[in-house]
């Protein structure tokens, strides 16, 4: 484990850090020393975190919280998109509003997050972006066409930006969960559904918010100091690509 | 740090140089009581040294990979004097670099036996430990160039791809209880990148991988250390049958 107090006073940014895994996260760095942002629709009921209520969608809201959060604290050292929305339907059944919602929080939300950030971490020449995809991106799956498809979208800007930013000290990657025991998918899938995904995973439990942020805290730390453009699967073996 | 009587046991092989050493002080460093092995009895040694002179705790062993019933015999050693082997990290390698139309026999025979069957070897033997304790956690050193190849080292990278297929294996066959993950390292400033280059080809190896990195860089053996630190510890405990690739960017899938 990283032996410094390397993320004492860095500046991080969690966009739906209100919920499950985002929230974890949060935790972790406040517990490190990191002044913690949520941003998140939902508001965050840990008082220690400076919440900002946002659409991640909203191009002009999203400039603004950023522009504020860097000149307001002179920098921005970590971003952590989180924010995503999980609303699995049959593709015959899938509106294009849906489609588009979809896309607009989990795609477009990030890419928002990103330039914004990036607006501050290029000329500090310093950054770390972790960004969660998940193997839907590559497996797909039955009923989520849109939210792979978003997610597998968030694989190539990870890769751009991490050609793009390599040169300016900034380091993008990518996790990529399995389904993992949040309030997100507990709303719409039974806790049947979520006990029986067990059997297709080869260390035979279903990941939790810890895990998610165990990887978040490697690839926000110098531990991962040459792990550029790489999207770490934590997946519990479930599928090995 | 120094050891407790607790302490995580930890193999590593090709513990007498590059990124086995930078990962054999590393651990040693954090307590671990490692057990290095090599087949140069210089650098095994210069390794060990490191690791009293701060106060850790090491084991070593002069061990051809290649050979079952050396790795055998030195793996019963490590169990008959520490009892349990926690974390495995299977990493020695040589290299013989040519063009296909060039390559000897032995020198196709040499990287195949080396990385792939001392690699089963070492895996076998341990794996026979960690079953009877139900617990364990291996890394192997595997490469970027086992996802896009590179010219004059057809015989690397076909043993750098079976070890990442191996290792998928592994990981199917032995969850829940033991992990096995891969690191697919870039360009490592180490005394491999140099094995088979002269100083000018090596100089000009260089710059062509700091060229095309993203990084502009090469890697150092400690930043390779500290992703197999990583995987090998309970922050990757949900992380099995994966590549990790320390590449500064070179290869991105």
């Amino acid at each position: 484990m990283s032996q410094s107090n390397e993320h004492q006073d860095r500046v991080a940014v969690i966009t739906g850090g209100s919920g499950g895994i985002g929230g974890a996260i949060a935790a972790r760095l406040h517990e490190a020393g990191a002044t913690v942002h949520v941003l998140d629709t939902k508001p965050s009921s840990v008082k220690e975190f400076t919440f900002h209520q946002l659409d991640v969608a909203n191009e002009a809201d999203v400039d603004r919280v950023f522009d504020a959060i860097g000149k307001g604290a002179g920098k921005i050292d970590y971003l952590v998109c989180c924010a995503g929305i999980y609303r699995p339907r049959p593709f015959l059944e899938l509106s294009l509003e849906d489609w588009q919602q979809t896309l607009q929080v989990n795609l477009t939300g990030y890419f928002l997050c990103c330039r914004a950030a990036l607006r501050t971490m290029r000329p500090q020449k310093f950054g770390r972006i972790v960004m969660f995809s998940s193997m839907a991106a590559r497996t797909g799956g039955k009923n989520v066409a849109h939210y792979a498809a978003s997610k597998g979208g968030i694989l190539g800007l990870m890769r751009s930006l991490a050609v793009e930013s390599a040169a300016d000290n900034i380091r993008v990657n990518t996790i990529s969960p399995v389904i993992t025991d949040t309030p997100m998918p507990r709303a719409v899938v039974s806790d049947e559904y979520m006990q029986s995904r067990k059997a297709h995973i080869p260390l035979g439990r279903i990941g939790d918010v810890e895990d998610m942020a165990n990887g978040a805290m490697f690839l926000l730390s110098d531990d991962s100091s040459y792990v550029i453009g790489q999207d770490l699967r934590i997946n519990g073996g479930s599928t090995l690509w | 740090m120094v050891a407790s009587d607790n302490a995580r046991v930890t193999v590593i092989t090709g513990g007498g140089s590059g990124m086995g050493r930078a990962t054999a002080l590393r651990l040693a460093g954090q307590g671990d009581q490692v057990c290095i092995c090599d087949f140069k009895e210089e650098n095994v040694r210069a390794t060990a040294e490191q690791i009293q002179s701060s106060g850790g705790k090491v084991f070593t062993g002069l061990v051809d990979v290649r050979d079952q019933k050396q790795v055998h015999t030195w793996i019963a050693q490590v169990i008959a004097k520490f009892g349990k082997i926690d974390c495995l990290f299977s990493n020695a390698g040589v290299n013989a670099r040519s063009t296909v139309a060039n390559m000897t026999l032995a020198q196709w025979n040499l990287l195949i036996d080396t990385h792939v069957t001392g690699t089963f070897n070492f895996c076998q033997s341990v794996l026979r430990q960690m079953v009877a304790q139900q617990r364990g956690a291996i890394v192997i050193t595997s490469s970027d160039f086992a996802i896009v190849g590179v010219p004059n080292a057809a015989n690397y990278c076909a043993a750098k791809t079976a070890l990442y297929s191996l290792t998928k294996s592994l990981a199917q066959e032995f969850a829940p209880h033991i992990r096995v993950n891969a690191i697919g390292p870039g360009p490592i400033d180490t005394p491999l990148l140099r094995a088979g280059r002269t100083p000018e080809e090596y100089e000009s190896a260089r710059k062509v991988f700091e060229g095309k990195l993203p990084m502009h860089r090469l890697g150092q053996p400690e930043e390779v250390a500290a992703v197999v630190d990583f995987l090998l510890s309970e922050r990757a405990s949900f992380i099995t049958g994966q590549l990790l690739q320390p590449n500064g960017g070179q290869v991105m899938w």
